[in-house]
């Protein structure tokens, strides 16, 4: 059994939004596939994104599941219950995210999930005067308690607080994390959003600030980039272009020195370094 | 299948000259088993299990060792050029071919022979001549001793330029374990294979071609030739045109897969010293290809000294990081004096780093050798060279040597059925981690390319399962139909459906009916045919593992993440490859698979 999963609520009637929040683009993704691969890079389990039933979603990672809440529009618990459920035989927690929030950092997922110990149930930032459960840890045991109070038609996340055993984590508390500090120092991983305005202003801030490196033949390539070079890229396949350089079959790229991949889609965060390679290996 | 009594590009014999008295035989090779095993390593593993008697010492007199040929050889095709040597290794005691590259092989072939096969003993270090007018053995006293490189050129000198040589150096000639063949420069490298031609007093085989082969279809083989030489030229073969195999040193070392100060860590602060990126500008002099190929991966780097030395990824990692050096000129330096006694370079520097990690515990009594000491790893390989101080036992390879000082050293050395590791991290390449530990030849990236499938961005690498050991029977299966075709694999990119493309290119040369499907069976049946050798001089479940080292010690990653490839996920996946292959659990083949390998077959 792993230590975490994750789990991304995509469900939600978008209603101030006017679309679906899920598929709206980001650098050429979409807000879904961005936070499955966000949540992902800060847990070592699965990734989960929980559906309203029969909803449509942009494209996902082969390896993200989709489960489906029970019924529509009951709010997070509902959708919290089902996440749970599906992963509770494969993690011993999980990190709960809704699905609009694009600044989100892995380094926010990893610090909230490091902060649940022994005696703590639930992982809760609050943040901006606001208590923030969609953006938040809990144990997968509660999956039955979550669902006994859905069975209530108790449906307030506050109601499972009152039942478990909470942490709650303040700005001072996260940013103790020197890690945190640097990468995301105004905490804008919790930053959601609710209508169009809130989108565009979000969409129009800078991509994130990070490094990237080109090994090999691709050195020569990039139109006179130095190496390392520091640009702005939302994603995989932004940073190539930046590079000078195309995901094909013969480039791959490694994110901090980790996962290899050559998905465009791929999400970056403030302080990534990536490496383009040679697909081919051979020696 | 539609035999041919003579397929196009085979003699359809083999020469098996006895060393002991000059004799020699003419085997004949029934075209069944030529399209069962193509040539190179698949027809060379198929003469071992014919020619070798079983159990026999590697450095014996019984032993046999091949000089496989081709099909393709002596074609037009780009990168054909390449010959095997096979014999049962004196490292691991298991069946081992190499692959060298260049005249030797298209003058070897047109000796009018698909292979030729040594045994027997010299009286006095001699060299085998084959030509047009037979075989026969002359005295090489006055080469004894020499580099291979020195005494190629006196041979010559002395026979003339239509003769092409593969010789050994002053290690083969002492047995060091991990001795090479070389010829060009170039050497069929690993196991020690020129450790059984110095048992034999071979110092070299000289050969000189004395007829012709046509091919079924020269037209289409001389289509397909230009249609290969221009996708040679392309994106897949980039890296190895413009910086050689040692471009992956860097990227490697980005990715925590550079193994280092013998596998303690997997990156290598100093790494950038030895990077291909700058090396190249600062001392590349020249760029060579083998005979026949388009893609010139041959990267010259001018030494200290002035020297030139041909530098590949794989001698820079053993006799850099993983020794802890990070001087390029004592690199350089330690891969010239390899190349000069004729040590597989790859053995030479993870024996010596197990070596310096025994005496940094205190196990062994060399207080001089120490990780990142280039003048002592310097001294190491002379020692080795001439089997004299402590390269008396490191020249027996780090397994045998972890045997001989004990202490819980075979737990960190650097081997897999005796063959050492090439420069791939196990740990953080989990499906390559299956493919060192099964593989026949032992801890090997040539035969086992499974590292293709952990840098392909489509599974993660660092947990292993089903889809790595899918992806390692797939190039395990590849590179047999490579290395008995034989076609380089640095060529391996521009197949975008190979086995159907290999199969169009043999049906041209020999004109049989093989396709794609056919291929593939031919490639499950040479991988079987070696393990099959293996369990017939005593290979055990227990040989497909890996050093303790790997399994006990986890390697923490700059993401945060942790490398950690357990027992029970290495033996699961080792389970599942022998399921997958339809080995029983203890991985030996049943009865179907063994008929199938057509072993036995009357020859003569």
């Amino acid at each position: 059994m792993t230590q975490a999963a994750g789990i991304v609520l995509a469900g939600g009637r978008s209603s101030r939004m006017g679309s679906p929040k899920a598929a709206l683009e980001w650098h050429g993704s979409t807000l879904l596939r961005r936070i499955c691969g966000i949540v992902a890079r800060g847990v070592d389990g699965p990734v989960v994104v929980v559906r309203a039933p029969g909803q449509d979603l942009p494209e996902l990672p082969d390896d993200v599941h989709v489960v489906e809440d029970a019924r529509e529009g009951r709010g997070p618990l509902q959708g919290i219950s089902a996440g749970l459920h599906a992963v509770r035989d494969e993690a011993e927690a999980a990190y709960v995210s809704s699905t609009d929030v694009p600044l989100l950092h892995p380094r926010f997922v990893a610090a909230v999930l490091g902060a649940l110990d022994g005696d703590t149930d639930v992982v809760l930032p609050q943040v901006g005067g606001h208590r923030h459960p969609l953006a938040a840890a809990y144990r997968t045991e509660l999956a039955d308690a979550v669902e006994r109070l859905i069975a209530a038609d108790r449906m307030k996340p506050a109601f499972l607080f009152e039942a478990a055993r909470v942490k709650r984590l303040d700005a001072e508390a996260l940013l103790a994390d020197p890690a945190l500090a640097a990468l995301d120092p105004g905490l804008d991983s919790v930053l959601n959003l609710n209508a169009r305005d809130d989108y565009e202003a979000a969409r129009a801030r800078p991509a994130p600030e990070v490094t990237v490196r080109r090994f090999g033949a691709l050195r020569r390539l990039g139109d006179g980039l130095p190496d390392p070079a520091l640009i702005r890229a939302a994603t995989l396949g932004e940073a190539a272009a930046a590079a000078g350089l195309t995901l094909d079959e013969h480039v791959v790229a490694a994110l901090n020195g980790d996962q290899i991949t050559r998905d465009p889609q791929a999400p970056l965060a403030a302080g990534d370094a990536v490496s383009f390679l040679a697909a081919d290996a051979g020696g | 299948m539609e035999a041919s009594p003579t397929p196009g590009g085979y003699f359809g014999r083999a020469l098996v000259v006895d060393v002991t008295d000059g004799s020699a035989e003419t085997l004949p090779l029934p075209d069944d088993v030529l399209r069962a095993y193509i040539g190179g390593a698949g027809l060379g593993a198929w003469l071992m299990h014919e020619l070798a008697p079983p159990g026999v010492d590697p450095l014996g007199p019984e032993a046999p060792l091949a000089f496989c040929f081709s099909p393709l050889v002596g074609t037009p095709l780009t990168t054909s050029a390449k010959f095997a040597v096979v014999a049962k290794s004196p490292l691991t005691g298991l069946l081992n071919d190499a692959l060298a590259s260049s005249h030797f092989a298209i003058a070897g072939k047109l000796t009018g022979h698909d292979a030729i096969v040594v045994r027997g003993a010299c009286a006095e270090p001699s060299v085998l001549l084959v030509d047009g007018d037979g075989p026969r053995l002359e005295p090489a006293g006055d080469l004894w001793g020499l580099p291979a490189d020195d005494a190629e050129r006196k041979l010559r000198e002395r026979l003339g330029k239509a003769w092409r040589v593969a010789s050994i150096g002053p290690a083969g000639e002492r047995q060091v374990k991990y001795a090479t063949v070389s010829h060009d420069g170039r050497h069929a490298g690993r196991g020690g294979l020129g450790a059984v031609l110095g048992a034999k007093l071979v110092k070299a085989v000289a050969v000189r071609p004395a007829t012709k082969v046509a091919s079924h279809n020269p037209h289409a083989v001389l289509e397909a030739a230009r249609d290969l030489r221009t996708r040679s030229f392309g994106p897949a073969t980039a890296k190895y045109r413009e910086l050689g195999t040692l471009a992956n040193l860097l990227a490697f070392n980005a990715i925590a897969t550079l193994p280092t100060r013998n596998f303690q860590a997997a990156t290598f602060s100093e790494a950038p010293r030895l990077a291909a990126e700058d090396l190249a500008e600062a001392r590349g002099i020249a760029r060579e290809s083998c005979a026949s190929c388009s893609i010139g991966c041959e990267h010259i780097y001018r030494s200290a000294g002035g020297k030139g030395v041909r530098v590949e990824y794989e001698n820079v990692f053993a006799l850099g990081p993983l020794c802890g050096v990070s001087d390029p000129d004592a690199v350089l330096e330690a891969s010239r004096r390899c190349d000069e006694y004729g040590l597989d370079t790859i053995s030479a520097g993870g024996t010596i780093a197990w070596a310096m990690e025994c005496a940094e515990r205190g196990l062994i009594d060399a207080p001089w050798l120490r990780f990142g000491d280039a003048d002592a790893m310097l001294r190491a390989i002379d020692e080795i060279g001439a089997r004299e101080g402590l390269g008396a036992l490191l020249a027996e390879g780090s397994r045998a040597a972890a045997h001989i000082v004990g202490q819980g050293s075979i737990a960190f050395a650097p081997q897999v059925k005796g063959l050492e590791l090439p420069g791939y991290e196990p740990r953080t390449l989990q499906a390559m981690a299956l493919g060192l530990a099964v593989n026949a030849r032992g801890a090997d990236h040539n035969r086992s390319g499974a590292y293709e499938a952990d840098l392909s961005g489509r599974h993660d690498r660092l947990s292993g399962g089903s889809p790595h050991v899918a992806a390692a029977i797939g190039t395990e299966d590849r590179a047999a139909v490579m290395d008995s075709l034989i076609l380089c694999k640095f060529l391996r990119g521009v197949f975008d459906d190979p086995f159907p493309e290999w199969a169009r290119l043999l049906s041209a040369v020999t004109g049989w009916d093989v396709d794609g499907d056919e291929l593939e069976a031919t490639a499950r049946r040479i991988v079987l045919a070696k393990r099959a050798f293996n369990a017939r001089e005593g290979w055990t479940r227990g040989d497909d593992a890996l050093p303790d080292r790997f399994l006990d010690e986890s390697l923490d990653l700059a993401s945060g993440r942790t490398a950690t490839l357990t027992r029970e996920r290495l033996d699961a996946m080792i389970q599942e490859y022998y399921g997958a292959r339809g080995l029983d659990p203890s991985g030996l083949l049943g009865t179907e698979q063994m008929e199938d390998l057509r072993l036995g077959v009357p020859v003569r």
